[in-house]
């Protein structure tokens, strides 16, 4: 009975297919390509609005009207539902000259309703924009979901801070990050760079990285108590397989090795099983006439793949299916489970439960 | 197809990881579990088709039965109705998978009206964004602010007795159908109105214009009276209206279900409302599920069902919550071996990226049972206040005690799956310890709406894993001294005789279904039922019989008899064999070095750069933490 594990992909060459969406909480205001656009990685596709609190003005107040009916309130209102309004802009009025009393918004936002005396606005509070963050053609617009393709190397990733960066990258020297503490920052060959580390990575790390002004930083690994204080940096920080001291898979250092000099797209995407985003990094790279293949996601783990394992003791370590026991095997542990058994690059054939392994795409 | 001619009918429990089904049939006139198969959920992104993770277990299903079940040319995802031995009369869809509903909860009283409105949401996956009552001193705008900023999916209204005065609660809906009112974009919450029903008309009239208006009868009729099941049940359509409406592509599924997609904790409370009628030496069943993501414990006081959902709670998807909920020094307790603060969250946050792994090394699978313990611990907290039993401290007798979600189904040995029953429930006298590995519970709860008998003939005739009975003596122990005396009698073969020190668990080796006769005489300080000699017929089930010497309240040890004891209690709960340490991965040979993975030789003249002094070590090191 054929088993399907997940696939991450990570690919040399690949026709990638995204979908871009607004943020939950965001509201829809323009869609910016078309089916066929060519867009670059900083292309705005969607435009929306995280709307914010609402306001409710009493008029009659505002104006020091004490004894005014509702008819009376009502006509020296000046703004009417569905406008914009922006700070300070008059939405009523009363009298002349010295005399006269003013009601102004005390936010930019939107008249949501004007009744029985009030006036309310909901604040709007920031426009969101949603970038294609791949280059790439625009395949389709459909409910405000805009799909976009294009031909790149592909590496999927564990988790990130939310953060994106289109650009170049630097692997770092051997002695790590402690080399970059005498590197003058001005002419720093990591300014503006995203930073690759193949080793896990801390807090100090993190904070050299932005006074270096480097553009975002690539590791294997941090700590989990690091996730709160790497949500706050403005740069993206990409981690390749997860949190503690985990192994690289060299794989994905492997390919940026060879890419070195090409532009990336970095998307720090921080991972949500409800939503559509993975961290990843993708690499544009010319098709030179060729239409590599969409990787799929949907294959059965057959013997001889090539699989990645995720879990202790062999995270990140790539391997070959030789065999897929019928029946559960009893792991050291104790839990007898569906295993794969596998042959890891020393040779060495090990039993491998077929939830711990990733299907490479 | 009439229900009188359903015969074979196919469940679906849609799990945040799993996708279980279980076919129900009948065989010789009567309804039996046939078979059950699972796959992986396939609703989140970026697959987000849950029909193909359904799809994938009917096929395993259909080559273990030799039967073929999907409708692989029609439009529905299976044969039906059943015809010449292939497809199913019926099918039926229960599900836990995807964002728990936000609801904000509109009410008269917090004792009252807004406290059944609770309840009421405690039987799904729910999330309260927030509450309003007429005692809300908060302006209007923070009022109206706080109705709408959290998003809700649904507004529960409940408030007012059926022959009550409605002003006040007027004056309420008034404020929520104003606040709907100014929703001009974005999602507007569907409403469901279970209060004072003289005021059904008035209410679709005020919200219709809006939304969608849902409405079942008074959860409050009278002061005296909570009728919370219609609720409930008009609960569970809003539910399936909202997981159509969510991503993940469970529509397909809700349109070919029967009853669109329960939640999985509706059809448990079902089943349990069933076996509460059935004649049972406790009180009543108690059910606990711990789940991926989320975790629910229902129970059965007296033919009353009580239930409690925690979506913050799973051993998956909310592993992080769950040890944030539970804490770090709770959930060490339960760890022979010291595990440092900072592992136990890398670990949980892993979990939380990877949730359908499972621990390959013992070390791994320890964490993950310690923290299964403490979150059944915390639902029996939070379920405890409206049972209305026990002391405070010890589990009111109840009986079965079945445990669902695979690290307790799953576990290395029956014996491991009843100590981590024992140590979360604590359970005092005779305890009846059942697994419920197919999510049968579930299952034959929805069944219940379509074919009840089916649900009754089907729950006895098996499908749950009998572990075994466990003697749990109330009273605190002396670690050594000698606590329970035990001679076991089965017919033609030796008496077992065995005696249990305190602090100990024994297992007895019996091989399952065997009828024995036990004789238990308990130390001084132990009692059962206030006796101190217990004479007992029991079948052994898939653990034996458990005898658990270890004193109520359990009291955990401390410093390195942690360790020796809780070693103690896997090995005895593994049959007497402790797993083996998990083998350490030559990382020399298998793993490139990090000199390999760094600057490639065309990057080398960063090397050179990076030895140059340029930069102030001492500004760089006053920047460091």
């Amino acid at each position: 009975m054929p088993y399907y594990p997940e696939t991450t992909v990570i690919k040399g060459l690949a026709r990638v297919t995204r979908e871009r969406r607004l943020p939950p909480g965001v509201v829809h205001r323009r869609t910016t390509v078309g089916p066929g656009a060519q867009v670059s990685a900083v292309t705005v596709v969607l435009q929306g609005d995280a709307l914010r609190a609402y306001r409710i003005l009493d008029v009659a107040r505002a104006l020091r009207l004490r004894k005014a009916g509702p008819q009376q309130v009502a006509d020296l209102i000046t703004v009417a539902p569905d406008r914009r309004v922006r700070l300070g802009q008059e939405l009523a009025a009363r009298g002349r000259g010295k005399r006269a009393q003013t009601l102004l918004s005390p936010v930019d936002g939107e008249v949501v309703s004007v009744d029985d005396g009030q006036i309310i606005i909901q604040a709007s509070e920031r426009a969101v924009e949603v970038l294609a963050r791949i280059p790439g053609e625009v395949e389709s617009v459909e409910n405000d979901i805009v799909r976009i393709s294009g031909v790149s190397a592909v590496m999927q990733c564990a988790w990130g801070n939310g953060r994106f960066f289109f650009g170049g990258y630097q692997f770092l020297p051997e002695a790590g990050f402690a080399a970059l503490r005498t590197l003058d920052p001005t002419i720093s060959p990591y300014r503006a760079k995203m930073i690759i580390s193949p080793l896990p990575i801390e807090r100090a790390d993190l904070l050299l990285a932005q006074r270096q002004d480097a553009a975002g930083v690539v590791a294997p690994s941090m700590s989990a108590s690091l996730r709160e204080f790497a949500l706050g940096l403005t740069f993206p920080v990409i981690l390749t397989e997860g949190f503690g001291r985990r192994q690289p898979t060299a794989l994905i250092y492997r390919l940026l090795q060879s890419n070195i000099g090409r532009q990336a797209a970095f998307d720090a995407a921080t991972p949500d099983h409800w939503r559509w985003e993975r961290p990843e990094i993708v690499l544009p790279l010319p098709a030179g006439g060729t239409f590599p293949e969409t990787p799929s996601l949907t294959r059965a783990l057959t013997v001889g793949a090539s699989v990645r394992l995720t879990r202790a003791p062999w995270d990140g370590i790539l391997a070959e299916v030789v065999a897929l026991p019928p029946t559960p095997q009893a792991l050291d542990n104790g839990l007898r489970v569906p295993c794969a058994r596998v042959r890891l690059p020393n040779n060495r054939e090990v039993l491998v439960p077929l939830a711990n392994l990733e299907l490479l795409g | 197809m009439g229900v009188e001619h359903v015969n074979s009918i196919l469940v679906a429990d849609l799990g945040s990881v799993h996708t279980r089904l279980a076919l129900i049939d009948l065989v010789e006139g009567q309804y039996r579990l046939i078979a059950s198969a699972r796959s992986r959920t396939t609703a989140e992104p970026p697959l987000g088709r849950a029909s193909l993770g359904l799809d994938r277990a009917a096929q395993r299903m259909s080559e273990l039965i030799g039967r073929r079940i999907v409708d692989e040319h029609g439009d529905g995802l299976f044969l039906m109705p059943e015809s010449e031995g292939h497809g199913v009369d019926a099918f039926l869809a229960t599900g836990s998978a995807g964002r728990p509903m936000r609801v904000f909860l509109v009410g008269l009283t917090p004792e009252l009206s807004l406290a059944s409105g609770a309840r009421v949401l405690a039987s799904s996956f729910i999330t309260v964004t927030g509450m309003l009552c007429p005692d809300d001193l908060r302006p209007e705008e923070a009022q109206i602010n706080a109705l709408l900023g959290g998003e809700p999916d649904v507004i529960l209204i409940t408030g007012g007795t059926d022959k009550g005065a409605d002003d006040i609660l007027l004056a309420l809906l008034g404020r929520v159908a104003r606040a709907l009112s100014l929703i001009r974009r974005g999602t507007m919450p569907v409403v469901l109105f279970a209060g004072n029903q003289a005021l059904r008309a008035h209410v679709k009239a005020l919200f219709s214009p809006y939304t969608t208006v849902f409405t079942a009868r008074n959860v409050r009729p009278t002061l005296d009276e909570e009728q919370l099941v219609p609720a409930q049940i008009e609960l569970a359509l809003v539910y399936d209206e909202f997981r159509t409406r969510s991503p993940g592509g469970f529509e397909a599924v809700g349109r070919s279900s029967q009853v669109g997609v329960v939640p999985t904790v509706q059809g448990t409370i079902s089943t349990v409302r069933y076996l509460s009628a059935l004649p049972s030496p406790g009180i009543g069943p108690l059910c606990v599920d711990v789940g991926s993501a989320n975790s629910f414990l229902v129970a059965g006081v007296h033919g009353q069902p009580h239930h409690v959902v925690r979506t913050d709670l799973g051993v998956g998807h909310s592993f992080p919550a769950a040890l944030q909920a539970v804490t770090v020094s709770r959930l060490r307790r339960w760890l022979p071996a010291e595990v440092g603060e900072d592992a136990l969250w890398d670990y949980a946050c892993n979990k939380q990226l990877r949730p359908a792994t499972i621990p390959a090394t013992l070390e791994e699978l320890l964490i993950e049972q310690a923290l299964a313990r403490e979150i059944v611990r915390a639902l029996v907290s939070s379920a405890r206040p409206d049972w209305g039993q026990g002391d405070g401290q010890v589990l009111p007798p109840f009986g079965p005690l079945i445990g669902a979600g695979a690290i307790l189904t799953e576990a290395p040995h029956p014996g491991v799956a009843a100590m981590l029953l024992l140590d979360a429930l604590q359970p005092v006298g005779l305890a009846d310890l059942r697994l419920d590995p197919h999510n049968l519970i579930a299952a034959l709860g929805v069944v219940a709406y379509l074919k009840p008998v089916a649900t009754v003939q089907a729950l006895e005739a098996g499908g749950l894993v009998e572990l075994g009975t466990a003697f749990c003596p109330l009273g605190r122990v002396k670690v050594g001294r000698k606590a329970m005396s035990v001679e076991i009698r089965q017919p033609g073969e030796q008496i077992i005789r065995h005696t249990v020190r305190g602090g100990e668990l024994w297992l007895a080796p019996l091989t399952a279904g065997t009828r024995v006769e036990v004789v238990v005489r308990l130390g001084r300080g132990l009692s059962i039922d206030g006796r101190r000699r217990i004479k007992r017929r029991l079948v052994a089930g898939a653990a034996g019989l458990i005898f658990d010497a270890r004193g109520r309240p359990l009291a955990l040890p401390r410093g390195a008899e942690r360790a020796r004891r809780l070693t103690a209690w896997l090995k005895a709960a593994m049959g007497g064999r402790l797993p083996e340490a998990a083998p350490v991965a030559d990382d020399a040979e298998l793993r490139p070095a990090p000199q390999d993975l760094a600057a490639p030789d065309s990057d080398a003249r960063l090397a050179v750069l990076v030895g140059s002094s340029a930069w102030d070590e001492e500004e760089a090191d006053a920047l460091l933490p």
